[in-house]
């Protein structure tokens, strides 16, 4: 699990901290979705669990985090890494390789996977996140979102225990980011793996994560259920969160909240009849 | 010049020697180009890096190559035809000396140029780091500076190519500008260059190393490397061709 206690961090260079007092808990086989608006640190607290913070960026770092009992200021990166895949929000400074396998190959390599396990590990990521036909393209003659989906399947390949996830949808077109957010909810459910995944996009959010954190200049001003912090769509709206129109309506009507089409669905015709 | 690194997939008889041969292959053409002092065999040599083209199915890219060479080898052919001056006059200030020792070197030029380039295009970079720790057991550092930098030119072109589009969308005129003056408004382009190709290498380090950099030893690699026949056929050519240039 990962355990954020009263953690402050200020980059080198800056005045004011990028997280202020972050105190969060995220059990085991959560799936946790970060939400706010822009520059108000989510990439700073993804970095801070996958442990590039503080072991790649100086400054100045108050309080603690622990991912599954490891301190991450104690615990190398590369030993970190083992437990923690990270999906990085720039996806070109990502890539290693200039093959599509070639990318997928290197972290299992480097981790020691055995090579009788490397061809069914490289097949279950290129499947899963839909890209069977580009193993062997060049990434430089793939598109932005064929890129992002090789750098999601390096990660997936590895089969890490939590997964830190920095808009991994950004460059996707809607179909493949639903793909995307299918995958992470049957690994967290099928597999145990914990995720943690910074999104913009809140209909996602709201129909795949079990829990969600709302940020807000360097600090977490919600988090629960989600449901239950997108019952308070007022407050949400008033931080620059778009809420979905499903949750607004139920909101207008002063009913429970709905979180999908077919709830919404279910609740006018409940109130029509 | 973007898909002058590109590897170009295939199944040809080049692409399945053993990169190490390849290097090999390059390394013996280059050495027979500055061994030898015949005309006849630096043509003959250009010819073997032509044929090495085209087997290798890259036909377009080798005339490409040879198209570009041809630019600056027309240049520096003048340039010492003009200035040697040994030998009987042809005409003007030229010599017939000047002439040969000219197409001496334009050739070696050219010969010694295109074979890097066209085995690099006809094997994984990867393959080649790979190989390079594996058989040759270059330290995994090197390696991996290796493939990062010839990884990074066609970013850098991608990315050059976006800051220009970018101003030309806010009114610079590159479009229309040429020669010394097209110089001039690139070179103010070069700090943003630079800026953001530090910190792409500084993320792509972070990056390897969030995926066990630090663990890998020349025995991670998943693919083997084995040398099969051709390569030790490919390598009795390689000393061949060497030894006929220091005959020839």
């Amino acid at each position: 699990m990962i355990e954020i206690q009263e953690l402050t961090f200020t980059y080198k260079g800056e005045k004011s901290p990028a997280l202020q007092n972050i105190t969060l808990s995220v059990p085991d086989g959560a799936f946790l979705g970060v939400i706010g608006p822009a520059g108000t640190g989510k990439t700073t607290l993804g970095r801070a669990v996958s442990g590039i913070i503080p072991h790649h960026f100086p400054g100045d770092y108050y309080g603690r985090v622990t991912v599954n009992g490891l301190d991450t200021v104690d615990t190398p990166l590369t030993d970190l890494s083992r437990l923690v895949g990270t999906v990085f929000q720039d996806v070109e400074s990502q890539i290693v390789s200039s093959v599509v396998e070639d990318e997928l190959l290197y972290g299992l390599e480097n981790f020691g996977v055995p090579h009788e396990e490397i061809p069914s590990r490289m097949a279950f990521a290129l499947q899963k996140v839909g890209i069977e036909a580009l193993r062997d393209r060049s990434i430089s003659s793939l598109s932005g979102g064929q890129r992002q989906k090789v750098a999601i399947a390096s990660i997936i390949a590895l089969r890490p225990r939590v997964l830190v996830l920095d808009e991994p949808t950004g460059e996707l077109d809607p179909q493949s980011s639903r793909q995307i957010f299918s995958l992470l909810k049957t690994l967290n459910e099928e597999y145990g793996v914990t995720v943690l995944v910074i999104e913009q996009k809140i209909m996602l959010l709201c129909e795949f994560a079990k829990q969600l954190a709302v940020m807000d200049q360097g600090r977490i001003v919600r988090q629960g259920e989600t449901r239950q912090v997108l019952a308070d769509t007022d407050a949400l709206e008033a931080l620059g969160v778009n809420c979905p129109r499903v949750a607004k309506l139920s909101r207008l009507l002063d009913q429970p909240v709905c979180v999908n089409l077919e709830e919404a669905e279910g609740l006018v015709r409940r109130l029509i009849s | 010049m973007r898909e002058l690194f590109q590897y170009v997939p295939g199944d040809s008889l080049i692409h399945r020697l053993n990169p190490i041969t390849k290097l090999l292959l390059t390394v013996a053409i280059c050495a027979a180009a500055f061994v030898t002092d015949s005309l006849i065999f630096l043509v003959l040599l250009l010819l073997i890096d032509l044929l090495i083209g085209f087997v290798a199915g890259v036909p377009k890219k080798t005339l490409s190559i040879l198209k570009g060479l041809l630019k600056i080898a027309a240049f520096l052919f003048l340039l010492q035809a003009l200035l040697t001056r040994r030998g009987q006059p042809v005409f003007w200030i030229v010599t017939d000396q000047g002439l040969l020792t000219a197409g001496k070197v334009v050739l070696r030029l050219m010969v010694v140029c295109m074979p890097l380039t066209l085995v690099l295009a006809v094997t994984r970079i990867s393959d080649l780091a790979n190989a390079l720790v594996q058989v040759l057991h270059v330290p995994y550092k090197y390696a991996f500076t290796l493939t990062t930098t010839i990884r990074f030119i066609p970013q850098f072109l991608e990315e050059m190519g976006d800051i220009m589009e970018a101003q030309t969308a806010r009114g610079v005129e590159f479009d229309k500008a040429r020669g010394v003056k097209k110089l001039g408004m690139i070179l103010p382009l070069c700090a943003p260059l630079l800026i953001s190709s530090v910190r792409r290498a500084d993320s792509t380090a972070v990056a390897a190393e969030a995926r066990g950099f630090h663990l890998r030893t020349a025995q991670s690699g998943y693919k083997r490397y084995p040398f099969r026949m051709i390569d030790g056929i490919a390598a009795l050519l390689c000393v061949l061709l060497i030894v006929f240039a220091a005959i020839i």
